[in-house]
């Protein structure tokens, strides 16, 4: 029952500070502090990255165009035409997730009360209840990474249909499909945010459970794969599937 | 047998029902993914990329059934 308690713990996402806008309370839980980390970590190696760029790629310019480059070929299997505009999109959700689900392995490093209950130093205990999970698992994160993706269809149908053309294809092969249409957005919302959420909160309880069981050695092999597989695995999923319906809107 | 035990058995068994159901899906796409492999290994490509769609399609309905049932346990 102790354990039961820890793990909803674990899984809920703690506010660390809160601040007031316009009267409005704004809570920041600590899914969103690790989200600041990961973009000023991607700001930070794109800035460095990007520097100047030589014609002929040496050094740290082959890395980035072999990343370029998959994104490229990966939007232009899946997309088809018009490939080019959604190339950057595609690619930054992509990034994006890989490295928010596969934050996970640093889950390792201990809290400031653990760390106070092994060295006894003062100083660790005054730290905020802070750890570094996945911001994935909280589902605000994945509904936001969804709607987002939905607002992109929506603008590639309008962007290269027209707009009556987007309208139309509402109605496209008999107009009694019309309602199935529009809670087919609605659906594609909820199905794309609950399978990024559920696979990665699962693979985050089963890892916590291993952790608590087995402390040493064995947590390393099964990290390997609901950690890193799993998360590049979804992250994949999730722009694959974004990708598909972006060409079906295109098309 | 108190409401909390049924709690958990509810909880449980909706995992483990939808669990199996889509352990067969997933299983039976699998299988005729590496027949049609075997078969023409030239196409093996585009067969894993509709392999992973598919397979993600069926493992989402394993995750529904793990959402609810964090909902049914955490929401009494």
């Amino acid at each position: 029952m102790e354990f039961g308690k820890e793990l909803v713990q674990q899984i809920s996402s703690h506010e660390i500070f809160s601040f007031s806008l316009f009267g409005i309370n704004i809570p920041v839980t600590d899914t969103v502090i690790v989200m600041w980390i990961i973009m000023a970590f991607l700001a930070v190696f794109s800035i460095i990255f990007t520097r100047r760029l030589k014609l002929i790629p040496e050094g740290r310019q082959n890395i980035v165009e072999t990343i370029v480059e998959f994104i490229n070929n990966f939007t232009k299997d899946t997309v088809g035409h018009h490939w080019e505009h959604f190339a950057p999109y595609i690619g930054t959700i992509f990034i994006f997730l890989i490295i928010s689900n596969c934050i996970s392995v640093f889950a390792v490093i201990p809290k400031g009360e653990e760390l106070y209950r092994l060295t006894h130093v003062e100083f660790f205990r005054n730290l905020p209840d802070f750890s570094i999970r996945p911001p994935t698992k909280d589902v605000n994160t994945t509904m936001c990474m969804a709607v987002m993706s939905i607002i992109m269809v929506v603008y590639a149908g309008i962007r290269f249909k027209g707009f009556p053309g987007w309208i139309k294809s509402f109605v496209e092969p008999i107009p009694v499909v019309l309602p199935m249409k529009i809670t087919e957005y609605l659906i594609r919302i909820l199905s794309l945010s609950f399978r990024l959420f559920g696979n990665i909160l699962g693979a985050f309880i089963i890892m916590e459970i291993v952790y608590f069981l087995m402390p040493a050695v064995i947590p390393a092999g099964l990290s390997i794969y609901f950690d890193l597989f799993d998360g590049v695995l979804q992250a994949f999923i999730f722009v694959f599937l974004t990708s598909i319906y972006i060409a079906e809107a295109v098309e | 047998m108190n409401s909390e035990s049924l709690i958990a058995i509810a909880a449980g068994a909706a995992v483990a029902i939808t669990g199996m159901a889509a352990a067969f899906g997933i299983g039976a796409a699998t299988q005729k993914a590496v027949e049609s492999a075997a078969r023409q290994p030239e196409a093996a490509n585009s067969i894993l990329r509709i392999l992973v769609l598919g397979a993600s399609l069926v493992e989402a309905t394993a995750v529904y059934a793990l959402i609810i049932g964090l909902i049914i346990l955490f929401t009494k």
